[in-house]
């Protein structure tokens, strides 16, 4: 037991990697990444330079960062009351109790010191071995890293190739590869599930396009398999517990960094995962905004790099943590956990099920990848020249340039960060691809609701095995919402999945009540003769949920005050 | 020499913010199609569109339905680099798009802005004193209008919620349309307080509703200019509102004719909105009425004052 947790401190003080006795020699067009670790240190040592600069020009402001820095983890860490933390906590108030007797230069030696210690906890690491490696395995991974303890041999063969044809990948991918090699791919995907980023890194393998470097949550490197691949792949690890300013500051200098140098990114831009099951319609970008920074400074610096955003949509017909994320969600968003750890992804039951459910579908997941745009929401064409209205090209470099002289200035790249928000979220209603669970969802929740007027949206919910939609209706109405789905695809507002463009309405509800049955915990709908009885509306209200946007435009007369209630519900378009 | 600032359209307003940027001391360049009067020793008179890109700041005062079309024309001769401000009031088609909106669909720029409030172009021109608010989000922005503008005689505040203060100068805009039409009806103060609040409380619901924040609609883009049109200054609005009240034809060219048409689409796509989301506001709705043609003084008051009213 206590070697156990000696190796557990160990790995996550100082996740495993393995010496490289005959490095790779540099081929032309290698990603970046490649090549990471001969530049490690000297991006940390840029970091710390940068942060200390930014906080140590006058003695209060130093004082006032390292109290705030002292203060914030001190709190936190006499919450977590382990022996891991106690070493740190007794630095911690030492420091606190110092702060007011140290002379400007011992201050800024102090920041320096925590700066230095925060970005090589944070900076990454990238193995071309692990990466090669990771193309061959990723199906052991995928659900190795979910519980290390116990690998079923079965699963470590078998399911890959199954994923590999469920997992389908759409947009222009060749545009995509031209431009990692003009400038920097940041990717920017609606997030909805923990499988996001290895379903994305995979398709990315497989597609050739380039790996990309992306913070994960820190609690996801406490698992020592999971942590192993994600350090050698370029991952580097956020914590975000820790609250106080100068972590997000060598965060966000990091994140800048990495891309001012020509890293490919990634970031979810929604912060968490969807709970409610909705399209993300605020995104706040956080760490993404860092590239519109790293733009400009390349342009200050005069060795301009194209930076290049790419929306992607992941649409899953159905999500791993579908039950917890939901109940998250109804439980009001004051109590929602920010970040959940004992979700489905930690339970090899779960994963396994869902998995072996994944085998038996026409498509599981689509990632969809939009076209590729300039940091000012401008379309490129393939060679990377930012397109305006009328058709011209135009230097994008003039957006960060004012009397002819480049700057970086945070504010108006704040504005510049809002604008993005705000295509991106059109672009992910634009982009997503509806899936044939989330439709045969919102129908069945429709009539749920068309059933339970004037009822409030907990006491509904309550409702379970209660009302039962005749199974012809159902039919019925995934017919006619089917075409106007396709007609809103015609017309360029949304995606459609191809099974449920191809297969017939009768087909269309077997294989989504066939889908949850054999993974959701619950039940979701109960076939009763020709009726289908709703068990479990919470389930059917997260996945419907992706089709908030559009509700009215699927619904007919007769279904239309159901369907505005539920845009009511979701809090109007 | 050099241009500091373009200013387009050679109506009141354009040589009125052209006078205001002269007296602090900048070097100006007015674009109009049919130049009106004469250049000065520091404005600059032009026919030529493309010479606006000279100037990083640009303003637009123009009527808002020619904005598009001049913003089209405009956008093949700018970049990035160029700041650009308009000083219409108006919302064009059917998602209620503002004037920002349309110059950063139409041109490469995203440094975009709103100029409104109580100011009226004689003052800007007289160099009487006023005030206006620049919407933006980009604090260059509101710098830049700044410094080209203001002066002790005209102070000129900010906001970064530029879409508020859009909404509110366009539902004042039809407001003063109203007053206009009220007051040559013969109608008591008191209704005309009750008509003109009920607007815009309506109108900061709205912009609520489409991502305004609702106390831009109590500063100077939304009570501040209804207080102006109230106090009765020479806003084109009153004059086009008493004519419709007289069953005038209204003018066929010149500001009035835009003003006209600015607040009869603006009510009508308003209404068509508010229709389309499902949603009340009586008071925006008899308006449109009104300026439809649909509905005469005496039925507009009778049912002004016959609303279904609960709590404010």
């Amino acid at each position: 037991m206590r070697i156990k947790s000696i190796v557990a401190r160990v790995l996550k003080a100082r996740p495993l990697r393995v010496p490289n006795l005959f490095p790779r020699a540099e081929q032309p067009g290698d990603p970046r990444i490649f090549h990471f670790n001969a530049e490690r240190q000297q991006v940390i040592a840029d970091v710390v330079a940068r942060v200390v600069d930014r906080h140590a020009s006058s003695r209060a402001h130093v004082e006032y960062i390292l109290n705030d820095a002292a203060n914030s983890e001190t709190r936190r860490l006499a919450g977590q009351k382990d022996d891991e933390t106690a070493f740190e906590l007794d630095r911690w108030r030492k420091l606190s109790r110092r702060i007011a007797k140290l002379s400007h230069a011992e201050l800024t030696e102090e920041l320096r010191k925590i700066v230095d210690h925060l970005a090589s906890d944070i900076a990454g690491n990238f193995d071309t071995r692990v990466y090669r490696m990771t193309q061959h395995i990723v199906p052991g991974v995928l659900t190795g890293v979910m519980n290390p303890r116990a690998l079923p041999r079965d699963l470590l063969q078998l399911q890959w190739t199954m994923l590999n044809q469920r997992l389908q990948a759409e947009g222009d991918i060749d545009k995509l590869k031209r431009l990692a090699q003009i400038g920097t791919l940041v990717l920017v995907p609606t997030h909805s599930s923990n499988l996001d980023s290895v379903a994305l890194g995979y398709t990315l393998v497989r597609e050739g396009l380039p790996p990309v470097v992306y913070g994960a949550g820190k609690n996801l490197f406490s698992n020592p398999v999971l942590s192993f691949f994600m350090h050698n792949l370029g991952a580097y690890r956020v914590d975000r517990r820790i609250r106080a300013q100068v972590y997000k500051d060598v965060l966000k200098t990091y994140s800048c960094l990495m891309l001012e140098r020509g890293y490919h990114s990634l970031f979810f831009p929604g912060g968490t995962r969807s709970r409610s099951g909705m399209i993300e319609r605020k995104v706040k970008l956080g760490l993404a905004g860092t590239a519109i920074e790293a733009f400009a400074r390349n342009q200050v610096r005069g060795t301009p790099r194209p930076l290049f955003f790419v929306p992607v949509t992941i649409n899953y017909a159905l999500v791993l943590e579908a039950e917890t994320l939901i109940a998250d969600h109804l439980k009001g968003a004051g109590k929602a956990r920010y970040i959940i750890t004992d979700d489905e992804s930690s339970q090899l039951d779960r994963m396994l099920a869902f998995t072996a459910k994944l085998r038996g579908l026409q498509s599981a997941c689509v990632i969809r990848f939009a076209d590729p745009i300039d940091p000012f929401c401008n379309p490129v064409d393939d060679n990377g020249q930012s397109l305006v209205p009328g058709g011209r090209t135009i230097d994008p470099g003039t957006y960060v340039r004012r009397g002819g002289v480049a700057s970086v200035d945070a504010a108006r790249d704040a504005g510049y960060t809002r604008e993005l928000g705000e295509y991106l979220t059109a672009a992910y209603h634009r982009e997503t691809v509806i899936m044939w669970t989330q439709l045969v969802a919102h129908l069945l929740y429709r009539y749920f609701v068309a059933e339970t007027r004037g009822r409030d949206l907990f006491s509904r919910q309550r409702l379970r095995g209660e009302v039962e939609m005749p199974r012809q209706q159902l039919i019925e109405d995934i017919a006619h919402a089917r075409n106007a789905l396709l007609g809103l695809e015609s017309e360029g507002r949304v995606r459609v999945d191809p099974s449920l463009r191809c297969e017939t309405p009768a087909g269309l509800l077997e294989t989504a009540l066939d889908a949850w049955e054999g993974y959701h915990s619950t039940t979701v709908v109960e076939r009763v003769g020709d009726r289908l009885r709703i068990e479990d509306p919470n389930l059917l209200l997260f996945y419907q949920n992706r089709l908030v946007p559009w509700a009215e435009e699927l619904a007919t007369d007769e279904t239309m005050a159901a369907a505005r209630e539920i845009t009511a519900l979701a809090g109007g378009v | 020499m050099t241009t500091d600032i373009a200013i387009l359209g050679g109506g009141d307003f354009g040589w009125g913010l052209a006078a205001a940027a002269t007296r602090t001391g900048k070097q100006v360049l007015l674009w109009s199609r049919r130049p009106q009067r004469e250049a000065t020793d520091s404005i600059t008179v032009t026919t030529e569109l493309e010479r606006a890109a000279l100037a990083e700041l640009i303003i637009f005062a123009i009527p808002s339905i020619y904005v598009t079309e001049v913003a089209q024309q405009l956008a093949t001769h700018i970049d990035g680099s160029h700041l650009l401000v308009h000083i219409s009031r108006g919302i064009v088609g059917e998602n209620l798009l503002s004037l920002t909106q349309v110059l950063r669909q139409q041109t490469p720029c995203r440094r975009i802005g709103a100029l409104a409030g109580p100011v009226v172009a004689h003052a800007l021109q007289q160099g009487k004193p006023s005030a206006a608010i620049i919407g933006s989000r980009f604090p260059e922005v509101q710098a830049a209008v700044r410094d080209a503008l203001s002066s002790e005689n005209f102070q000129v505040y900010a906001t970064d919620d530029v879409l508020g203060v859009e909404l509110a100068s366009t539902v004042v805009g039809l407001l003063s349309l109203a007053i206009g039409y009220a007051r040559h009806n013969g109608l008591h103060p008191s209704t005309l307080a009750m008509l003109v609040t009920r607007g815009l409380r309506e109108a900061s619901q709205l912009g609520v509703r489409l991502g305004a924040r609702a106390e831009t609609f109590h500063g100077l883009a939304g009570t501040g200019d209804l207080f102006a049109a109230l106090a009765g200054d020479d806003r084109p609005e009153l004059t086009v509102g008493a004519r419709l009240a007289a069953g005038a034809a209204t003018a066929d060219a010149g500001t009035e004719a835009g003003t006209y048409i600015e607040g009869i689409l603006g009510a009508r796509w308003i209404a068509s909105y508010l229709d389309r989301i499902n949603c009340e506001m009586p008071v925006l709705r008899l308006m449109n009425e009104v300026f439809e043609g649909r509905m005469g003084g005496t039925e507009f008051f009778t049912r002004l004052m016959t609303l279904d009213v609960d709590g404010e």
